[in-house]
């Protein structure tokens, strides 16, 4: 099952503003989240919470306009709350109702009828691990069990989109690895779109096919996170002994193929281009001077590289 | 799911994932989930679904007040030289004089916590966003809390009415002289309950702790009573007890039905209708914007 190409997205905001007080948490933010699963990144105060807030209509936009799944957020609130799921970072289940009755009663009130309803919360607590314990009140489950019950009930009326903020919020490492598994699973097998907000890109990167990063309220970058590297693209290169001997003598080899030789900010020699003759060139000249190549890699900036720039957290 | 690997293009084995799957059926029409929340909210209060300690505290509550009623039902159906009809042993209005007590210790644990309790576990976020619009969820805790409170107000005097049918001499002819009460308890129960829903939701509204949600309408019809009366004292006009929060609903709910305590007047429905339209806007101005904060 997967999501069709012309779907509309499933968050697409223009000129949106929001703020409180005199805390500006959205400016004027315009993004599409077309992707069948987008990862939501930025520094405490970035916005995140407040663009899921304000995209499930629990907070009204200043100004702009925002659409979910193709409707207007405020305008058809009822439609969008039938289509969309939501699990809170924050705590939020009745601590003296059992996993089971707070699945089965959202359900119900979602508009399921009481057999569907059972039903499908007997699926979505098997598939979050849950079959087990799902009698039992949820002030006594630990914490990722709580997760997972919040991530059942945002599953159990079969949404189009389910916003996940900070899905593996205090989880133990192996909570951590089923959680991300079933995120994963979310868009790329069953067909639902995920948005999901984190503070850890390695969860992002594992669950989704985009990244959107805010700063300041405003979107401050927006990539795949898998990215075909170029074969042929710049390359960082280390050898052992001389490194500026070996430049020298490397750069009256690359230039008849057009190729310039520049150190970089580490030290290492920089190609800008490494098509197969270059390389081959490096080896040989390494080989003949009997020089180690200690590392020969992409210098195509990383996701780490961009999310980290675009959150500003060495410039501040 | 995983297609097994082999030839081309021949069709193959195809593993299907039964533990999880998209659901596409039809959403019921909103008023069945609204329906369904008043359900549940109506379980809660009672501990239905919950430990046998939290039932302890509302059936409690719900055998005393269905006591008196029950009784006097029970003793001309089990002792014949008895000859009163059980309306004679008790009336209408002194059942309800009689459960005053209860009602407002049902209420003051019940009712408010039905608002108090979602802030507190923070499921305003849920239900908002995905679940109920707040004009839904205010619907249902209304009908939930008016549901629970018709329990205590209502349930009793239909016993007493049913019961008096049963211990009849000419079970009939009692129905058709007696006949006209039926709509005249109905609206007095009514008056009782919607006041005190919109006195304990309103109360509930106003803080986000249970503690201080009871507190609060205790002190309302607790304190109010005496200040009433010591107001009255003080300006020896009776004007004062129709402001009771307390006693005012009932002595209007006994002027419906018959009349046996003394009617309080214009001004106690005056004070009972600012309550609940008064207290129904401040609600539901609480809840508008929709926030689950």
């Amino acid at each position: 099952m997967s999501i069709e190409a012309a779907a509309p997205p499933g968050l697409e905001c223009v000129q949106v503003s929001k703020t409180f007080g005199s805390v500006t948490a959205l400016d004027r933010l315009s993004v599409t989240f077309s992707a069948p699963a987008t990862g939501l990144l930025g520094a405490n105060g970035a916005g995140k919470s407040t663009l899921l807030r304000t995209a499930l209509g629990l907070a009204r936009p200043d100004a702009g306009q925002l659409r979910v799944l193709g409707l207007d957020a405020v305008a058809d609130r009822r439609e969008v709350r039938r289509r969309v799921g939501f699990m809170p970072e924050h705590p939020c289940l009745p601590a003296d109702l059992s996993a089971q009755d707070v699945c089965v009663q959202l359900a119900r009130m979602r508009g399921l009828g009481r057999r569907d309803a059972v039903r499908r919360t007997s699926e979505v607590l098997f598939a979050v691990g849950l079959e087990e314990e799902r009698r039992r009140p949820v002030g006594s489950y630990s914490l990722g069990m709580q997760q997972r019950t919040k991530l059942a009930q945002a599953l159990v009326h079969g949404p189009d989109l389910v916003l996940l903020d900070e899905p593996t919020s205090g989880l133990d490492p192996a909570g951590r690895e089923e959680m991300l598994t079933i995120v994963r699973r979310l868009s790329s097998d069953l067909g639902i779109r995920v948005i999901a907000s984190s503070h850890v890109l390695e969860d992002i990167e594992r669950t989704c096919d985009e990244v959107v990063v805010l700063r300041s309220g405003t979107l401050a970058a927006q990539r795949p996170v898998q990215v075909e590297q170029a074969l042929t693209g710049p390359v960082e290169l280390a050898v052992s002994g001389d490194v500026g001997e070996f430049a020298r003598a490397l750069e009256p080899l690359l230039a008849p193929l057009g190729i310039r030789v520049a150190p970089t900010a580490t030290g290492d020699i920089g190609l800008d281009r490494s098509s197969d003759e270059a390389l081959d060139v490096v080896r040989d000249l390494a080989a003949s001077r009997g020089v180690g190549l200690q590392h020969l890699v992409s210098a195509s900036r990383g996701l780490e590289d961009v999310v980290v720039d675009a959150m500003g957290v060495h410039g501040g | 799911m995983a297609e097994a690997p082999g030839g081309a293009g021949a069709p193959r084995a195809v593993l299907h994932d039964i533990r999880y799957s998209r659901w596409s059926g039809t959403l019921r029409p909103r008023p069945t989930a609204v329906a369904s929340f008043v359900a549940s909210s109506v379980r809660r209060p009672l501990g239905l679904r919950r430990s046998a300690g939290s039932k302890v505290w509302p059936f409690l509550l719900l055998a005393v007040a269905y006591l008196p009623a029950l009784a006097v039902v029970a003793v001309p159906l089990l002792v014949p030289q008895v000859t009163l009809q059980p309306t004679e042993l008790i009336s209408y209005p002194n059942l309800l004089a009689t459960n005053g007590v209860v009602l407002l210790a049902f209420v003051a644990t019940a009712i408010p916590s039905m608002l108090t309790r979602d802030r507190r576990d923070r499921v305003l976020a849920l239900y908002f966003a995905t679940a109920v619009s707040w004009v839904e969820y205010l619907v249902g805790t209304f009908l939930a809390a008016l549901s629970l409170l018709a329990i205590i107000v209502l349930g009793p005097m239909l016993v007493l009415f049913v019961g008096s049918i049963a211990t009849a001499d000419d079970p009939g002819r009692w129905v058709a002289d007696n006949a006209a009460d039926l709509p005249r308890i109905v609206l007095a129960a009514a008056v009782v309950t919607l006041f005190h829903t919109v006195l304990g939701l309103l109360v509930g509204a106003l803080t986000s702790r249970r503690v201080f949600a009871v507190g609060g309408y205790l002190a309302v019809v607790l304190v109010a009573p005496v200040v009433t009366v010591l107001l009255a004292t003080v300006l020896g006009d009776e004007w004062p007890l129709a402001l009771d929060p307390a006693s005012g609903p009932i002595r209007l709910a006994a002027s419906i039905v018959d009349g046996s305590i003394s009617g309080p007047g214009g001004l106690a429905w005056v004070v009972w209708a600012l309550v609940v339209v008064g207290g129904s806007a401040v609600v539901a101005a609480r809840y508008s914007r929709g926030s689950d904060t």
